[in-house]
């Protein structure tokens, strides 16, 4: 059995800013853009993260938007 | 002649097999014999109409703390549980600092929901700091047997002090932390549990979500170097993709250092039906490629009670109650009568006042509730009242110094027809239960009972042979308890006599056992005749006894 595809994610490197991570995840795309995508992408840290702004090694960051059901 | 034999009983061995009529003979703590027409023993157990099964391993507890004052558990072990798993979710009671005491108890309460008292009231001698030193505080008084896993966030802290909750760790850190976890693996440790999702006492993340992914590939490098021990994670479960994504995770690490790995909880939820089947599946997946990735599914609807008397995690969303609920009590009560303080809360529940959040609530009890109120809803007294649902909340506890407990009954988890199936497949791992955690919330006892009368006699999605593999000898295996699980000559005996009528979870019911007075909800068994523990009997007949013959089962293994 195959592993289906999933949603894509990264890690971030220590000390790595979003605008960071955004421009490592999404290269090919402007790097406000590519930030604001993360951000909205990523509620789980972006905006239920307390402090606010915190980083973590270990989260799981989206690089992509959630997947329709059917295409899982 | 053999020191205890249990005649007449539908022995079930734990391995599925359909069921005997056998006998089963222990001497020396040891099953010696599994067969009929046995020779006598100095004590001769009558199990006719009964099931002999191996004793049950609960997988997912946090008993860390109650074992210093309650070697038996109470009451897991009247369900037949011989063997639980603390130390879950990155937390343990070791290795750990003096120092950092506050810290982990801080950690305890927030997330498990256990009262600071519960750690500091019954046990004032407390002087161990490493792993070893907190297995020899249990283990003279255990009753029940006790497989503890280290948590991650007490290796961390232990390595780093206070920069475990600043940043990742240094290889030299790493270099300590892996050395610190081999000692606890020597001392006892069956595993490693980390978290990433939990919070400490002020909001911050626990110190294991600060590691990244090189510290803890470093640490499971460990576990397979000790013989595949096991990782234990929280994931982030209020979300699907998330926890398929550390599904793929734990995947690479069982893969690339031989460990078994294990996540809880997994919930069926009416509001995301699709989720628990898509983690199945990403789960079966990565299993056809070889990892050892266990999703653990408690069989218990979620039930969550709250009174005003205690933090809840019913209302963590709500963030001015929880901090209003963090305050002491008469500062608490004195603020749920300041038009400000509720306002702010009545604010917190958002346009309709609390109907949706609170209107389905049951008003269950509490020494001072209204007796015109217990039973009904809370939608039908704030009614009557001329209330809004959150106004009610706050004016019947405060007219009732706050002891009013309010029942969310069937949250999530609750249908049958969808859990039956997916408590029956092979690769769900049953356990989950929070045993010792969440005390004034809701009961974690009773779950194997509660699967016996759902699953096997009410739904039929078991059978009963089915249902004593799944929480025997699929966790023995699972876990590498290999001493256990099964009934089997030259096992450990621990044993459970029960009916297969009749076992079950009793109601729920609040007791006030807790050092510190302090309450937790429970349940008793029904239909449990007797267990034993490696040999001994510990309870029979409604009863616990002296026995005290459990044993820390890492030290087995190790």
């Amino acid at each position: 059995m195959s592993l289906s595809p999933q949603r894509r994610f990264v890690t971030p490197i220590a000390g790595e800013s979003v605008e960071d991570l955004a421009r490592r995840a999404l290269p090919d795309q402007p790097a406000t853009e590519a930030a604001d995508a993360i951000r909205s992408w990523n509620l789980h840290v972006f905006a239920m993260r307390r402090p606010a702004g915190l980083l973590l090694c270990s989260d799981i960051v989206f690089v992509e938007p959630p997947r329709a059901a059917a295409a899982l | 002649m053999y020191d205890i034999v249990i005649r007449n009983g539908l022995v079930i061995d734990g391995e599925g097999g359909p069921g005997r009529d056998a006998d089963v003979a222990i001497t020396g703590g040891r099953i010696i014999a599994v067969g009929q027409a046995l020779s006598r023993g100095r004590r001769e157990i009558d199990a006719a109409g009964k099931v002999v099964a191996p004793g049950f391993i609960d997988p997912h507890t946090h008993f860390d703390a109650q074992l210093l004052w309650d070697g038996l558990a109470q009451p897991v072990l009247e369900h037949g549980v011989t063997c639980v798993i603390p130390g879950n979710c990155s937390l343990s009671l070791a290795p750990l600092r003096a120092a950092d005491r506050p810290a982990v108890i801080g950690m305890f309460q927030q997330i498990e929901e256990m009262p600071p008292e519960a750690f500091t009231e019954r046990f004032a001698k407390w002087t161990w700091e490493d792993f070893a030193g907190y297995c020899q505080q249990i283990g003279p008084g255990l009753g029940v047997n006790v497989a503890p896993l280290v948590g991650h966030s007490l290796i961390r802290l232990w390595v780093m002090g206070s920069d475990s909750q600043q940043r990742p760790a240094t290889d030299t850190e790493i270099a300590a932390m892996q050395a610190l976890l081999e000692e606890c693996i020597g001392d006892g440790a069956i595993g490693l549990s980390t978290s990433f999702v939990d919070v400490d006492a002020n909001g911050r993340p626990v110190p294991s979500r600060f590691a990244d992914f090189r510290e803890l590939d470093a640490l499971c490098a460990v576990l397979g170097r000790a013989g595949g021990r096991m990782l234990q994670i929280v994931p982030e479960f209020y979300d699907v993709d998330l926890t398929v994504a550390r599904i793929d995770q734990l995947a690479d690490l069982s893969l690339r250092h031989g460990i078994p790995t294990t996540f809880s909880p997994v919930f069926d939820s009416r509001t995301t039906p699709e989720a628990a089947p898509r983690i199945l599946a990403r789960t079966e997946e990565q299993v056809a490629r070889g990892a050892r990735v266990w999703p653990q599914m408690q069989t218990r609807p979620i039930d969550i009670s709250f009174s005003l008397l205690n933090p809840s995690l019913f209302l963590a969303r709500l963030p001015n109650w929880w901090r209003l609920l963090r305050r002491p009590l008469a500062e608490r009560q004195a603020a749920l009568a300041d038009p400000n303080v509720r306002a702010d809360l009545i604010g917190d529940c958002g346009p309709d006042g609390g109907t949706a959040i609170f209107g389905g609530l049951l008003i269950r009890g509490g020494d001072r509730a209204p007796a015109a109120y217990v039973g009904r809803t809370l939608g039908e007294v704030a009614a009557e009242r001329g209330e809004g649902a959150a106004e009610a909340v706050l004016n019947v506890s405060l007219e009732n110094s706050l002891d009013v407990a309010f029942l969310a009954a069937n949250g999530g988890h609750e249908d049958t027809g969808r859990i039956g199936p997916m408590l029956a497949n092979p690769l769900v791992h049953i356990g989950a239960s929070d045993g010792g955690a969440h005390l004034a919330s809701f009961a974690t006892y009773g779950d194997t009972g509660y699967l016996f009368s759902e699953f096997v006699r009410g739904s039929g999605h078991l059978s009963l042979e089915q249902a004593v593999k799944k929480i025997t000898a699929d966790p023995a295996d699972i876990w590498g308890l290999s001493d256990r699980g099964r009934l089997k000559a030259g096992l450990a005996a621990d044993v459970v006599v029960f009916d297969p009528q009749t076992i079950a979870r009793d109601v729920e019911r609040p007791v006030f056992d807790v050092p510190g007075d302090g309450m937790r909800y429970v349940r008793s068994a029904i239909g449990v005749q007797a267990v034993l523990v490696n040999g001994e009997v510990a309870y029979e007949d409604g009863a616990y006894t002296a026995a005290r013959a459990g044993v820390i089962c890492g030290l087995e293994t190790a």
